[in-house]
């Protein structure tokens, strides 16, 4: 491995941007996320003009579409920065090849996590007040403070791996620094200690953003200790199963190369992680509970297997059981659909976690004595009157297009990414082999 | 220190909505919303009871209460607790009170209460009349909003709007840090419960069950310590104050409590 390094420096492979130039598909696919993104900008000022009355969320279904995707798109932000910081912190160059990108994916992921709650807030124009009058035993301003971290740190990270590259190429981004032997040498003592920082506020990040519920005494099964390190099992499964699903897309579609060794490596890797979360700490979740509560083999059993909503199905059965089967499966996971597809699954089955855990919430109340609690405002579901003693949630249009708004600044990110920073992986192949037992060289 | 609190006695409560009226008046509270709401502990339907009618001869098993239910002014607020900008607080009277200007409209807060005691302002409030009632500004767009335990009122001196004009007598509001006053005697003295109390959260709105309080004896509409004299319950059995003529006719519709 350490001949290697020597060969690396010697040759100074300088990777380049994945897209040379933007073609006219390019240019097409960015016309339509520049549209999403003007009608996003469009609902949400009418939204800020009428009031969130706008939005399907009232009085007792009081966070929606926006909160539930900010836990989303937080968990998504965690896979490329775990892939590209685990190897380095243990001085491995294995995944080495997805680093960028996944790093690219990361802060893009967290920037669409950071905006959502913009839209979902009341009076947007007091958000200063953070800075001047937080309360620190609030979890949001934790989580406010981990997020504003998590996105800096990601583009530090992204510049740090790419900046020699940027010189080499006499890009502006490089912002001063130069490509030499010795500069691409001290990074790499630098990417150590950024990931050895990043892996921690990695977790701390989908930990925090667990407690904002987990803290919550008044909404039912919020209020559990396993929350937390279900938000951790939950970053690691979507935000692999998007990097794998991203990673797959630009080797298509890009210049992008993506190993499939590595490929069938990550896509394993995403087979334990989804047997961690789905089956294994739902179990965790589950049994007590319903041991607690009935009396018969049965009836526990049941009670234990039984879900209890289609958002659960659609987690545990669609975003669970079918990835993982076809992970599992030596003939099928060795394929680039497969692992497509059970990506694809994983990130769906990871959005549904998140809008049962705020229904689990919302949908009922502890006091529900009639008539109930006032709504509001003119509720636009099934119930017409003011009151309810029931949550009903149906995000509207407008939420739904404020949100694609925002995820195309993402969608943007990444692409502007791929044209501009250096992501090309190295032609040399079988380096990862060589990860165990040389780490040290590094 | 004071420390203020609430008592409501349910065996007491008419079920007739007079303190959740006064409240939206004197608060001016927006059209569909409600700080205060007098909810039906009984059927399925505001008013109705749970069990069956006396048939064929069976006891029935009719059975219908009132439970008010405001803010609960939690002495461990979660909704304090969770406000990331400061902008719900408790004051040093342990009122939980929110700084209109501050709040972001987050909505935290609304997830953090168990009791469901807060509203947010989803759009423009509507107020009729349009300029508005009572004596408390009104609360823009973007906001949340709840009970203030009357905070206007109780700096100048005064009972809640909700207790002044309770016909039944079945709110008393005091200061809980006073042995004496009447909420601190009552909550020894009866059987009282605190809504969701396993949640930890130490409520100080206490409701009474079981056995009927003989209410507040009033004095006015004043706060008990802004009484020149105390209230007694020897004042209260004179048969020549008003006082003792009013519980003497409630009496005689309630039967002796």
């Amino acid at each position: 491995m350490s001949g290697e390094v020597t060969e690396r420096s010697a040759t100074s492979t300088v990777r380049s941007p994945v897209v040379s130039s933007f073609g006219t598909v390019s240019k097409v696919w960015l016309g339509h996320l520049g549209v999403l993104l003007v009608a996003g900008l469009g609902a949400w000022a009418y939204q800020l003009q009428q009031g969130l009355v706008v939005t399907g969320m009232r009085n007792v279904f009081s966070w929606g579409l926006y909160i539930m995707l900010f836990v989303m798109f937080v968990g998504l932000s965690a896979g490329g920065l775990i892939i590209s910081s685990a190897p380095k912190f243990f001085h491995s160059d294995r995944y080495e090849g997805f680093a960028r990108l996944g790093v690219l994916v990361s802060l893009a992921c967290i920037i669409v996590a950071g905006l959502l709650i913009l839209p979902d807030i009341g009076r947007p124009e007091r958000l200063y007040q953070f800075f001047t009058s937080p309360d620190f035993r609030s979890p949001m301003v934790w989580d406010f403070g981990i997020v504003v971290l998590y996105g800096v740190l990601n583009v530090w990270y992204l510049w740090l791996l790419t900046r020699r590259d940027l010189a080499a190429r006499g890009s502006r981004l490089a912002f001063g620094a130069e490509d030499t032997q010795a500069g691409r040498e001290r990074d790499r003592t630098l990417l150590f200690w950024t990931a050895a920082v990043a892996l921690p506020t990695a977790v701390m990040l989908h930990s925090v953003t667990g407690w904002i519920f987990a803290t919550q005494v008044g909404r039912g099964d919020w209020f559990s200790p396993l929350v937390a390190p279900v938000f951790i099992a939950k970053a690691l499964v979507s935000g692999l199963g998007l990097l794998l699903v991203v990673s797959i897309l630009a080797d298509r579609y890009t210049g992008f190369d993506a190993d499939r060794d590595e490929l069938t490596s990550l896509g394993k890797m995403l087979g334990i992680f989804l047997a961690f979360h789905v089956v294994y700490l739902l179990a965790a979740e589950r049994l007590p509970h319903a041991w607690a509560d009935h009396f018969g083999f049965w009836a526990i059993t049941s009670e234990f297997l039984i879900g209890d909503s289609i958002y659960f199905w659609l987690w545990t059965g669609v975003g669970g059981a079918v990835p993982l089967v076809l992970l599992a499966t030596p003939q099928l996971r060795k394929r680039l659909s497969v692992i497509f597809v059970a990506g694809v699954l994983a990130v769906f089955g990871t959005l549904f976690e998140g809008i049962r855990l705020v229904f689990t919430g919302y949908e009922s109340v502890n006091i529900d004595a009639a008539p109930g609690i006032s709504l509001g405002g003119e509720y636009a579901g099934v119930t017409t009157d003011i009151w309810a003693t029931t949550g009903v949630y149906t995000p509207t249009v407008i939420e739904l297009v404020v949100t694609a708004g925002i995820v195309a600044v993402g969608a943007l990110i990444v692409t502007v990414g791929l044209r501009y920073v250096p992501l090309q992986r190295q032609t040399e192949q079988e380096r990862y082999a060589a990860d165990s037992g040389g780490g040290g060289c590094d | 220190m004071t420390n203020y609190g609430l008592v409501i006695d349910q065996e007491r409560c008419i079920g007739c909505h007079s303190c959740a009226m006064s409240c939206k008046q004197e608060n001016n509270v927006p059209m569909g919303q409600a700080w205060n709401r007098v909810l039906t502990v009984g059927g399925d339907h505001i008013d109705t009871p749970e069990g069956s009618y006396p048939e064929d001869g069976d006891d029935g098993t009719l059975e219908m209460s009132y439970q008010p239910t405001a803010c609960q002014h939690c002495e461990n607020a979660p909704c304090v607790k969770v406000c990331p900008v400061n902008a719900t607080y408790k004051r040093e009277d342990g009122i939980v009170e929110i700084d209109y200007d501050k709040c972001i409209g987050c909505r935290y807060c609304m997830a953090a209460c168990p009791y469901n005691a807060r509203v947010f302002n989803w759009d423009e409030p509507q107020h009729r009349p349009e300029e508005g009632t009572g004596d408390v500004e009104e609360r823009p767009q973007g906001v949340v909003e709840k009970c203030t335990f009357c905070s206007h009122r109780v700096e100048e001196g005064l009972d809640p709007a909700c207790v002044v004009n309770c016909p039944a007598d079945a709110r008393i509001f005091g200061d809980l840090d006073d042995d004496g006053s009447t909420v601190s005697k009552y909550v020894a003295e009866y059987d009282t419960n605190r809504l969701l109390d396993e949640k930890g959260t130490d409520p100080k709105t206490y409701y009474i069950q079981g056995e009927m309080s003989p209410g507040r004896p009033w004095k006015g509409k004043e706060l008990e310590s802004e009484l020149d004299e105390q209230p007694t319950p020897e004042e209260a059995d004179d048969p020549d104050s008003e006082e003792s003529m009013r519980r003497a006719t409630a009496d005689a519709v309630w039967g002796d409590d």
